[in-house]
């Protein structure tokens, strides 16, 4: 506890020495893993996870959650292939999904800011709903392929930047974009005041009901374009990715690299190296032929921990629990 | 016969003494009504008998034999029972559930308990259904239920904070009745108020308490309200604050003026009016809604949508629903909370000084300037004098009296025309005091509209140039402080 406490011990370093620690191990004892090839696929199946956990991060920073961000990210991406295999205009189809998106965003900002309602609940009822419409109302099947016709997403799929796969590309972008937002614009330093001490950023005056809507909008809209890219890279979209645990990876990033759920800690660098812990971690077991349940079950322990080294570094004083954290 | 005792009973908060060396003592059967000021220490001294909190040191004697407390549940255990101004109990469940909480048999028949409830509640002659859920009772209600549960658990001491305050002179006859109750059944009840005739009514003793310490104790026969109202003000003056004022600012333009303004029960139709150029001071003891009226012209809380009353600004009419229009409009309030609605805690002081800065909407495009935030962080930290071992400093690593500035300046980076300052001083030390005292005074030669909320006589009497006096949710009384003394303000605050 006093090594925790004293600071040259943060949650972050821990995490950052551990992902270290485990990239050497796997290194010297897996054949193969430190082969180009390799490397470029960890950061790749990391990618979208860490696209998601940019979102997410900005919530969380803003002592919200977003438990809606995969839903969004599937069903959004499944209307929109399914319009445009319908014969819809690709760029029509866009501009139909980015208005859905956006008022799903605006409904989980309304509910939480102006009902009141709890973040946990108001956007695990909306993700739920949004399932629900989408997959009964506007398309037929689980998985919706992308169009033959609409090439140039298969393109955009394969595309490489510096040789880098375009969804590593992406990550790097929204994350970038995500820190420029967070440091140095307004916004980005409402996000902070907001999720330190909600009750003084509204006694300031600082308009904390539309931030928490603003906050929302950009995490769905983040969620779609993690869904675009998913589709551009596996030519297809399966919406039972909303059954799935990826959920639970998205907050194991964002809670592992630092992000505390108790708000105003914590930036952009957190989801990146929490991220690649996990990219590391998952891409070792898998070399390793362990079976998906144990992941799982590593995955799940791993989490445990984090959370409760954050309780313990960020300890919830009386206070802070009358406000209510997420 | 004596049933408790306390001897130099102290409770000492990081150095401050709360509670200083008190002899206190009850008998069964007896009224022992305690009084004083906001801070005078009596919620601390009873809540150390009720084992609520530890005494840094002497001791209490129950029956004679010296004892310590693990916890109120102890203290309960051997029939000490703390009645709060909140009550404590589970608001879902019925009366009975609630007085046979923690004490239910493993084959919990709810018609049982009820039935058990019933009978016991009759033998006190209480009238409270016992199948009733608790949310849906009234206060006084409540309180029965509460006294009950206290006596079903054989107490024999019951504490009082506060009893009457949230309660309707009807259900202040039921609860006075019960108290004569509960003496008639041997029980020692202390009762802490701020209402006097209350306390001169029900008690047969009366103590009263200042910064602490213990001034008087007496029958309550021979006590007067002039009497206890000096005990309770009547402090040796410390160097400072004897200089009376001789001369006050002259009122401005009217600022702000308020008209029937109402919220709830507490707050209840109350007018005043402040003026630029001077500092309007506002006193009022616990209850008496001068945070909440406060609050209400700040845009933090709201007053009643209808006959909730009228709030102009220069003349013109305003409503506020946040905070933020009136921020904008001038109107800065500085929370006597601040760590609950005060500073960042995460972050420097700079950081937070910005805060108000971004708010104010006082930078042209929506960007984040390192060398504005750091040259306001300068500029503010030498006019208010914030030390901090070093600039990056986390304000929450600061001094009582470096956090209040903090807020403070984070508010005034604002520029507002109008600042309400809540218990300026609360839990800063001396230096800091004046520090304080002198930038405020400041602000009001520079012709902003301040005013000044305080628990503390003197800080009232120094700073303000007019005394308003809050009672039960309304301006009472207005004094100048030329011809004010303690006494008379705290006359026209208690009731």
């Amino acid at each position: 506890m006093s090594v925790l406490k004293s600071g040259t011990l943060s949650q972050e370093r821990i995490v950052f020495l551990f992902a270290v620690v485990l990239f050497a191990a796997y290194a010297l004892l897996l054949d193969g893993f430190l082969a180009p090839n390799n490397l470029v696929a960890i950061l790749r199946s990391v990618s979208v996870l860490g696209i998601l956990a940019v979102g997410m991060g900005i919530v969380v920073i803003g002592r919200g959650i977003d438990l809606s961000m995969v839903a969004v990210m599937a069903m959004a991406t499944a209307w929109q292939l399914a319009m445009m295999n319908a014969g819809t205009p690709p760029l029509l189809a866009t501009a139909i999904v980015f208005a859905g998106v956006v008022a799903v965003g605006i409904i989980n900002g309304l509910l939480i800011a102006y009902a009141e309602v709890p973040a946990v609940f108001a956007t695990l009822a909306t993700a739920s709903f949004v399932f629900g419409l989408v997959r009964s109302r506007f398309i037929v099947q689980d998985a919706v392929p992308v169009p033959p016709s609409a090439s140039f997403i298969l393109e955009f799929g394969q595309a490489r930047l510096a040789h880098m796969p375009i969804e590593v590309v992406m990550f790097a972008v929204a994350a970038f974009l995500s820190f420029v937002a967070l440091r140095f614009t307004k916004f980005g330093r409402y996000v902070y005041y907001m999720g330190d001490n909600y009750q003084a950023a509204r006694t300031m005056g600082i308009p904390v009901r539309p931030m928490i809507i603003g906050q929302y909008v950009v995490s769905a809209l983040v969620a779609w374009l993690a869904g675009l890219i998913t589709a551009a890279g596996l030519q297809s979209i399966n919406t039972r990715v909303v059954n799935s645990t990826l959920l639970y990876d998205v907050i194991l990033v964002v809670v592992i690299g630092g992000i505390g759920l108790s708000g105003g800690k914590g930036g952009m660098r957190n989801v990146v190296i929490g991220a690649l812990l996990i990219g590391i971690m998952l891409n070792g077991m898998t070399i390793l032929d362990l079976p998906n349940i144990y992941q799982n079950l590593i995955k799940a322990t791993i989490l445990l921990v984090a959370l409760i080294i954050d309780s313990r570094l960020n300890p919830r004083d009386e206070q802070v629990g009358q406000q209510g954290d997420i | 016969m004596t049933l408790i005792e306390t001897r130099t009973l102290s409770k000492s908060y990081r150095g401050n003494l709360a509670v200083d060396a008190v002899d206190f003592d009850i008998a069964e059967g007896e009224v022992h009504a305690l009084l004083g000021e906001n801070g005078a220490g009596k919620s601390t001294l009873t809540k150390m008998i009720a084992g609520v909190v530890p005494p840094s040191s002497g001791e209490i004697l129950l029956d004679g034999k010296p004892v310590t407390f693990g916890g109120p549940a102890d203290a309960l255990k051997q029939g000490i029972a703390m009645v709060f101004q909140e009550t404590s109990l589970v608001p879902s469940m019925t009366v009975a559930q609630n007085l046979y909480l923690g004490d239910e048999k493993f084959l919990n028949r709810l018609r049982g308990v009820a039935i058990s409830a019933q009978q016991f509640l009759q033998s006190l002659n209480f009238t409270v259904d016992p199948t009733a859920t608790v949310a849906t009772l009234g206060a006084a209600k409540r309180q029965m239920v509460e006294i009950a549960r206290a006596v079903r658990l054989k107490a024999r001491i019951i504490i009082f904070d506060e009893p009457t305050a949230t309660l309707t002179p009807e259900e202040k006859r039921h609860f006075f009745a019960l108290v004569r109750r509960l003496k008639e059944r041997k029980v020692a009840v202390i009762f802490i108020s701020h209402a006097l005739e209350e306390a001169l009514h029900i008690s047969d003793r009366i103590t009263v308490m200042r910064d602490g310490a213990r001034v008087v104790t007496d029958v309550t026969a021979n006590f007067t309200r002039e009497k206890i109202v000096r005990a309770m003000v009547g402090r040796t003056l410390a160097s400072g604050d004897a200089a009376k004022k001789t001369a006050v600012r002259p009122a401005g333009d009217k600022v702000l003026s308020v008209q029937d303004l109402s919220m709830g029960a507490i707050v209840k139709n109350t007018s005043f009016s402040i003026f630029a150029g001077q500092i309007t001071g506002l006193f009022g003891l616990v209850g008496s809604g001068r945070t909440e009226t406060a609050k209400i012209v700040a845009g933090v809380m709201k007053r009643d949508f209808n006959r909730g009353g009228e709030v102009a600004l220069d003349g013109k009419p305003v409503r506020y629903n946040t905070p933020r229009p009136a921020m904008q409009d001038g109107i800065v309030y500085v929370t006597e909370d601040r760590k609950l609605e005060g500073f960042f805690e995460t972050m420097s002081i700079a950081e937070n000084l910005y805060s108000g800065h971004l708010a104010a909407g006082q930078n042209k495009i929506p960007v984040v300037s390192r060398a504005e935030m750091t040259q306001l962080a300068e500029s503010w930290g030498r006019t208010l004098n914030i030390r901090a071992i070093n600039p990056d400093a986390r304000v929450v690593e600061l001094s009582g009296g470096n956090q209040q500035k903090v807020v403070i300046g984070k508010g005034l980076v604002q520029k507002p025309r109008l600042v309400i300052f809540d218990e300026p001083t609360r839990g800063v030390d001396v230096a800091a005091i004046a520090e304080i005292h002198h930038l405020i005074e400041k602000l009001a030669d520079d012709g902003l509209a301040v005013v000044v909320i305080s628990s503390y006589l003197p800080e009232i009497l120094k700073l303000s140039d007019r005394i308003l006096v809050c009672r039960q949710g309304r301006v009472v009384e207005e004094f100048s402080p030329l011809d004010a003394s303690e006494e008379r303000i705290m006359y026209a605050s208690v009731h």
